[in-house]
């Protein structure tokens, strides 16, 4: 049976793997291999999961590291797709670099849980929710790095940017959506208005501002770049912040 | 003098609306959605569309109508809502159907008109774009989706609630049940009823509980199931959900506690959530737009 004490083994090939891939496609050239290369440490770093979701009898995504599993898979495969959509150079590095940091997190502290998930979790909207949500994180952060990197050059492309950003707010969308079906059906309410929901909320409205905003500035670079960071730590929030927020202590039904 | 208005126009209306929002709750006191129920949310409703329809009639020869569909003045809009929601998130919210723990009105925000007015103009905005669209064109129809779409999610949502029954019924094993109280504790009789034939926690597969029962309505149909949670049964226009048991007896609970939802309004939702779902794939398969307004 595989457990958290596996991680590191599978991490380290899965790594290895990115590494290899984002070096090659930084040296330019060779995109096939580097591609071929990342796809290798998908299928490491999917197997660890596809075996936790089989020791643990559930799917992985009920603890914050259990997500952060899937974030740290998620990030090189919109890497890739990147990569091979725009061919970016350097960023199966940036989403290597930051799947790494991920990683790092999970191996200084894992979070450890037992087997029971309590009733309401157990939903067949319950993984759909989460993964999508996960993958639209991993979009996002990779446009967040993007905006970073692009505020501190001269010349300044936002396409990729904004092509992230249509696919990580759609698959928002669909998870905070999916989220409200699953409510309904569950609670009989799609929209409580708890802290979680009204930070998605918030984040959903700050990214539509920016899809809205290149539409009608187009050449406004900056603030948009600005905003596109912005809309990335709502999301921080929305993910993470809340469980640290004074406001939402002991009132959500997403704390985990 | 500029020909058209702006964002500069946006960001003033927007603040105008929070401005007089303030004023509406000092004078008013905040907002009572009870007071929607059913007619007057018909009512709104019509209301809101006529109003819509009538802009947009007028939009080529008032100017404001015309600018209400820019992106202009949706974006500040936009962005009044997104402040007004994070202010949410970073105050303690009084739990739902309670006032406001503080005398400006934050901490229930959902009544706070500042908030309501916000999303109110937001939401006028995109039916009035909406009615720009009502072309047929691919575009068009994508356009609609994701807009239409949650300009009826939100509509149907927020006037809907009022009309939301949610109710609370406790049924002992063997005996059958028609009231229910609701969330202050009210008495409702109810037109259907619940008979408790069997409690039972179920650790295998998974921990969950369930309720045996057949319901009756009035008009004489019964129906024998077993509710557990996240499978409510629905029974005309009644969502029935396992919601709680004796947990200080535990297995041994001889009562079971249902919540029982009616919604009328949730077709309409759907059919707004439905259409949004189908407009994020959209912005899959389209490409980004070129740059129609600057």
């Amino acid at each position: 049976m595989v457990n958290w004490n596996d991680l590191w083994l599978f991490a380290l090939l899965a790594l290895m793997f990115w590494a290899a891939g984002a070096v090659l496609s930084l040296r330019g050239g060779r995109q096939r291999l580097a591609s071929l290369l990342t796809v290798c440490g998908l299928l490491v770093f999917g197997t660890y999961i596809a075996l936790m979701w089989h020791s643990l009898e559930r799917p992985p995504l009920r603890t914050m590291g259990e997500t952060r599993l899937w974030y740290s898979f998620f990030l090189p495969l919109v890497g890739l797709i990147t990569y091979i959509r725009w061919r970016y150079r350097w960023i199966l590095l940036f989403s290597t670099m930051l799947s790494t940091v991920f990683i790092c997190i999970n191996l200084l502290r894992p979070e450890i849980h037992d087997k029971v998930m309590m009733p309401a979790l157990q939903s067949p909207w319950f993984a759909p929710h989460v993964i999508i949500y996960m993958f639209a994180y991993a979009t996002t952060g990779v446009a967040a790095l993007m905006s970073v990197w692009q505020l501190c050059r001269k010349e300044r492309d936002l396409s990729a940017i904004d092509n992230l950003t249509r696919v990580g707010l759609s698959f928002i969308t669909v998870g905070m959506l999916f989220g409200a079906l699953w409510a309904k059906e569950a609670w009989g309410t799609y929209w409580s208005w708890d802290p979680k929901e009204t930070w998605a909320a918030a984040t959903w409205l700050c990214y539509l501002i920016y899809l809205h905003w290149r539409r009608c500035r187009p050449a406004s670079v900056r603030p948009a770049l600005l905003w596109q960071i912005l809309c990335f730590l709502c999301l921080q929030m929305c993910w993470w912040g809340i469980n640290y927020l004074p406001s939402a202590q002991g009132v959500s039904a997403h704390t985990y | 003098m500029r020909k058209t208005w702006g964002m500069t126009e946006g960001s003033i209306a927007c603040g105008t609306l929070i401005v007089a929002g303030f004023v509406l709750q000092l004078a008013t006191g905040p907002v009572r959605w009870d007071a929607m129920a059913w007619p007057v949310n018909l009512v709104v409703l019509i209301g809101l569309l006529l109003g819509i329809f009538a802009m947009h009639l007028l939009r080529k020869k008032v100017r404001l109508f015309h600018w209400m569909t820019t992106l202009q003045a949706g974006i500040p809009a936009m962005m009044a809502c997104a402040m007004l929601t994070v202010l949410m998130g970073v105050t303690r919210q009084a739990p739902a159907g309670h006032p406001a723990t503080e005398p400006i009105g934050i901490t229930n925000m959902l009544s706070f008109w500042p908030f309501v007015l916000s999303y109110l103009w937001l939401t006028i905005l995109v039916g009035m774009v909406c009615m720009t669209r009502l072309r047929a064109s691919w575009h068009n129809v994508f356009f609609l989706l994701n807009h239409l779409g949650l300009f009826l999610a939100l509509v149907a949502g927020t006037l809907g609630n009022a009309d939301m029954q949610r109710l609370q019924m406790t049924v002992q094993e063997g005996k059958t049940e028609w009231r229910a109280v609701d969330a202050k504790r009210r008495v409702h009789q109810l037109p259907i009823a619940i008979e408790l034939h069997d409690f039972f926690i179920e650790e295998e597969p998974r921990l969950s509980f369930a309720s045996d029962v057949t319901v009756y309505t009035k008009r004489g149909i019964t129906v024998r199931d077993t509710i557990r949670v996240n499978k409510p049964l629905s029974v005309r226009g009644w969502k029935i959900y396992q919601f709680s048991y004796d947990e200080a007896r535990g297995k041994d609970s001889d009562i079971s506690v249902f919540e029982l939802v009616r919604d009328p309004w949730l077709p309409l939702v759907y059919l707004g959530i439905f259409m949004m779902l189908a407009g994020a794939l959209s912005l899959f398969v389209t490409r980004k737009q070129t740059n129609c307004k600057s």
